[in-house]
């Protein structure tokens, strides 16, 4: 799992304060379908306010957003965000949200104090969510911000909480292998 | 430095001295909780990935809440899969149909989720345990972790404290007060952020039965709190003694507990609250919206579906009727309680009032699965919160009111304050023994 990277490099996307998810990340309708498929969600990420983003951003780019976002417990926008390779930096999100995002294997960093006052849409960042480097190439800016705590970096290697249990299964077989 | 009551629960939970805002932990619960939305989901994700046994079965416990009597083919699926998921994981604490009721609401009745208690559940409303001083946490579709592991992650969260001043007047409720914390949260006026902290009460909490503090963990968590939390009082620990399944130790916050904003709540002038369609921080005094028709009333939830819910309503509704044109629907929050109702008389002032019974659960709060509004319809109801289409057509008017308020306004055909109404006297021998 070495390979896995946790430094991203791409341009920014950068939203505002009290962003939900419903709506504002997917729309409602594919919450509540409870559409979990990536492929089917990446044409809707951000449609309702931006159509054509998931068509226009590039594996390594960044979305960076003000307080709050995300609110709601649901998953779904964070399974497109995943699948496009993308990152997220929030100023703050509610616990169900970041937990979601987590879940879904999502490079996630929150409590980034700010972090909306350092760049603008277009910028080119680059940001290690393993040790909270936040560097804005196109300002000269670097910030450290809190990093996805040890704990939770195999959940986000491993691509979610279901690849985690996949994970961990082989390991119990293993083990209980080598016993008998 | 001292603890706040969650880092105390979670320190206990995960075999530490202490914990701290930030610290990721792996406590171990004493339940899980899972309901019968989600079993299907969780039940195939695990099979796909051949994990065929639980990390602790006998902790698990099965709850058929959301959709109880099967208003659909697919809900009998549902059922019939769940039973079928339960015998299979040897789940024996199967809460099934007409044999527990709804998931945030019989454990404290029963007296399976105590004070000091810590479990997982895959459902937001967990944070109803804080109305006992226990903590409850959502892992959403994570649950499948914590079925096959017997734990799951949790980010320890910092606590914010808010203080109620002063007692609430005859004909002012719990729910009122908690919609009005959230109408101040929305403006401002209290400067707390509940966002991925845990809301503690302090004050004058005495005048708050284990129905008002269920009341009012409820709105916060709509809110947004990612836990709720009362120290319970004398009279709260002697009930739970008195129901207790097993020995239990009630966690309190330590005097200098650190946290994240401190906030006062004076209550004693509170009017009756409505909270006006969209949202439980929508909310305004019953005297802004007075005289508004509705046809659809729910007394119920998560937020209101404890035997004293059941037992104000009553006492408004005994020798009056259902206003002609409303509907009026009460979902009890567990089978026992239904019983000790049925005993003392509650269900038939109810049924003579004109009033539907529903199963116990979540009644029409749950995606609608029965009893829902039509478009273009008024509905008040105590039901979690009223966002649109919260039960029904999104285009219908969902209010939320307290349960006296919601049985007052069934009867008048109108949105009406509680107080204009005299409550009969129907006894307090069940109200004692809930």
């Amino acid at each position: 799992m070495s390979e896995f990277q946790w430094r991203l490099r791409g341009r920014c996307y950068r939203l505002g304060h009290d962003v939900p998810h419903a709506g504002g990340v997917i729309p409602n309708w594919v919450i509540t379908g409870r559409h979990f498929d990536a492929q089917e969600i990446i044409p809707h990420l951000f449609s309702e306010t931006d159509p054509g983003f998931a068509g226009r951003c590039k594996p390594g780019d960044i979305i960076v957003t003000g307080r709050n976002f995300g609110m709601g417990p649901k998953m779904n926008g964070y399974i497109a965000m995943q699948a496009l390779g993308l990152g997220l930096v929030c100023e703050s999100m509610p616990f169900l949200a970041y937990r979601a995002a987590i879940g879904c294997g999502l490079r996630v960093m929150t409590d980034c104090v700010a972090a909306t006052e350092m760049c603008e849409s277009g910028d080119e960042l680059e940001v290690d969510f393993r040790d909270g480097f936040f560097i804005n190439h196109t300002r000269s800016i670097t910030r450290e911000y809190p990093p996805i705590p040890d704990s939770l970096r195999d959940i986000v290697e491993l691509g979610g909480n279901t690849g985690w249990l996949k994970r961990w299964w082989a390991e119990q077989q293993g083990a209980t292998a080598k016993q008998s | 430095m001292g603890l706040t009551a969650v880092e105390k629960a979670l320190a206990a939970k995960s075999g530490k001295a202490s914990v701290r805002p930030g610290e990721v932990v792996h406590p171990d619960p004493d339940f899980i909780m899972i309901h019968d939305g989600v079993v299907m989901g969780a039940k195939r994700e695990l099979d796909a990935l051949g994990i065929t046994r639980l990390a602790a079965p006998e902790k698990v416990v099965m709850v058929t809440d959301h959709d109880v009597i099967y208003g659909s083919a697919r809900a009998a699926e549902r059922g019939a899969f769940n039973r079928r998921a339960a015998a299979q994981w040897g789940v024996k604490h199967f809460f099934d149909v007409g044999r527990g009721g709804h998931g945030h609401i019989f454990p404290m009745e029963t007296g399976m989720l105590l004070p000091g208690m810590f479990y997982f559940d895959n459902d937001r409303h967990a944070t109803n345990a804080g109305a006992i001083g226990a903590f409850g946490f959502r892992m959403g579709a994570e649950i499948s972790r914590v079925l096959a592991t017997g734990t799951n992650w949790v980010m320890t969260p910092r606590s914010v404290k808010l203080t109620i001043k002063g007692r609430l007047k005859p004909g002012v409720y719990a729910r009122d007060l908690g919609f009005h914390i959230a109408s101040l949260l929305k403006r401002g006026a209290l400067r707390l952020n509940l966002d991925y902290r845990v809301l503690e009460y302090a004050g004058e909490l005495d005048q708050f039965d284990l129905a008002a503090r269920a009341a009012l963990c409820n709105s916060p968590t709509e809110m947004r709190a990612y836990g709720v939390y009362f120290p319970p009082s004398e009279a709260i620990l002697k009930q739970a003694r008195a129901r207790a399944q097993r020995p239990f130790t009630p966690i309190f916050p330590d005097p200098v507990a650190h946290y994240d904003s401190e906030a006062e709540i004076e209550v004693s002038r509170l009017e009756p609250q409505i909270a006006l369609p969209g949202g439980v921080e929508n909310s305004v005094d019953i005297s802004e919206v007075a005289g508004t028709p509705i046809d659809h009333a729910f007394i119920g939830s998560c937020g209101s579906g404890m035997y004293e819910d059941m037992f104000e309503a009553a006492r408004v509704l005994k020798g009056r009727s259902i206003a002609s044109g409303v509907r009026l629907f009460i979902a009890p929050g567990s089978e026992q309680s239904m019983r000790q109702l049925a005993a003392d008389g509650v269900i038939q002032i109810f049924l003579e009032a004109g009033a539907v019974m529903l199963p116990a659960g979540c009644g029409p709060c749950n995606d609608a699965v029965i009893g829902p509004v039509h478009s273009g319809e008024a509905s008040i109801s105590t039901a979690a919160n009223n966002n649109f289409g919260r039960f029904g057509a999104k285009d219908a008017k969902l209010y939320l009111g307290s349960p006296a308020t919601v049985a007052v306004s069934a009867v008048a055909g109108r949105i009406t304050d509680p107080r204009s109404m005299r409550a009969s006297d129907i006894g307090a021998k069940g109200r004692e023994a809930a």
